[in-house]
């Protein structure tokens, strides 16, 4: 499985902006937004704004850095779950 | 060891039940003198759980509770709120198993009251009877409003919405005035009531605050801009039913 990021803003109505969106073999499967100074403690971090097909969750995880959500990612895209 | 009482932590019962009815004298005085046991658990402790029997009532005197069900991976929903003056689990009267838990959001005194008791006190006042029931038929018109919210609502309009239940349910029962109250939950709590992130809560509650609607700090709410809240949510205290009904 390879993922590609390619970096994006996306308009959260907040100031959480950059983000970058994740392709699966050239599909989107995922947004992912950096949480601004507002968030505290988790500024700096990924939020899976938005996930695809098996990316999608209904509690959407926080990541420390872009490494921990792709391989996060990568693990839902492998798993068999409907 | 149960009291019988002049019973001080009845009061907050009566004030609840007289924000949804009037009762007779006679009614108040029986009502002080259910006897009850209190007791007071700290932050995040479960009263009755999921699959409990319990034989007896649990009336909330001081601090906050909530109902919930707790999911694989640690996922919860919190499906209400509970503060001074209500009975959260009533329905137990009737409904012999829990079927979702009962715990603690901040420290919280409570006053049990058994079951037969209750019992007896609606065969001697059927009226009563009735009070109770329009109270768990309100606690249904509440689930409604959030159903509503959860299928239909944007963030905002949750959080929004539910701002504007407590201030009501707390002014109610005399625990909040001129827009301000306590408000002693997390917004990892908020979430898990409303279905949202911890990472949308916290947008909201900042755009509110850009918008000058609230102030929410050390725990306590400000309501800066009550009918801008209440459009926006499509807030309409109708199913609160917090007219008297006589």
């Amino acid at each position: 499985m390879s993922l590609h990021l390619q970096p994006v803003h996306v308009a959260t109505g907040s100031d959480d902006i950059e983000s970058q969106l994740v392709f699966a073999n050239g599909f989107l499967v995922a947004v992912l937004v950096q949480l601004g100074e507002h968030h505290q403690e988790e500024a700096g971090k990924w939020f899976l704004e938005a996930g695809f097909g098996r990316v999608d969750h209904p509690h959407p995880p926080v990541f420390t850095d872009l490494d921990a959500a792709q391989d996060w990612i990568a693990a839902q895209l492998a798993s068999n779950r409907p | 060891m149960y009291s019988a009482s002049e019973n001080r932590s009845m009061t907050m019962l009566i004030r609840k039940l007289e924000s949804i009815a009037t009762l007779s004298d006679e009614e108040h005085a029986a009502i002080l003198g259910l006897p009850t046991r209190s007791r007071t658990l700290g932050p995040g402790q479960d009263i009755f759980r999921d699959g409990d029997r319990p034989s007896q009532c649990c009336l909330i005197l001081e601090g906050w509770a909530c109902r919930y069900k707790l999911l694989d991976e640690g996922r919860r929903q919190i499906f209400s709120f509970h503060i001074p003056g209500d009975i959260p689990d009533l329905q137990s009267l009737h409904l012999h198993t829990m079927d979702h838990s009962l715990g603690t959001l901040t420290e919280a005194t409570m006053a049990f009251i058994p079951h037969e008791n209750v019992r007896t006190l609606i065969q001697r006042f059927p009226r009563l009877g009735g009070v109770l029931w329009r109270d768990t038929l309100i606690d249904a018109a509440i689930f409604r409003e959030w159903m509503v919210g959860m299928g239909r609502k944007s963030a905002y309009g949750r959080i929004a919405h539910l701002f504007c239940e407590m201030y009501l349910k707390l002014e109610a029962v005399g625990l909040a005035a001129e827009h301000r109250y306590p408000l002693p939950i997390t917004q990892v709590e908020l979430g898990d009531a409303l279905g949202l992130s911890n990472v949308h809560v916290n947008r909201v509650l900042q755009e509110m605050r850009a918008k000058g609607l609230i102030t929410l700090r050390s725990s306590t709410l400000i309501v800066h801009d009550w009918n801008e809240l209440t459009r926006s949510s499509e807030f309409d205290p109708t199913y609160l039913h917090l007219a008297k009904t006589g």
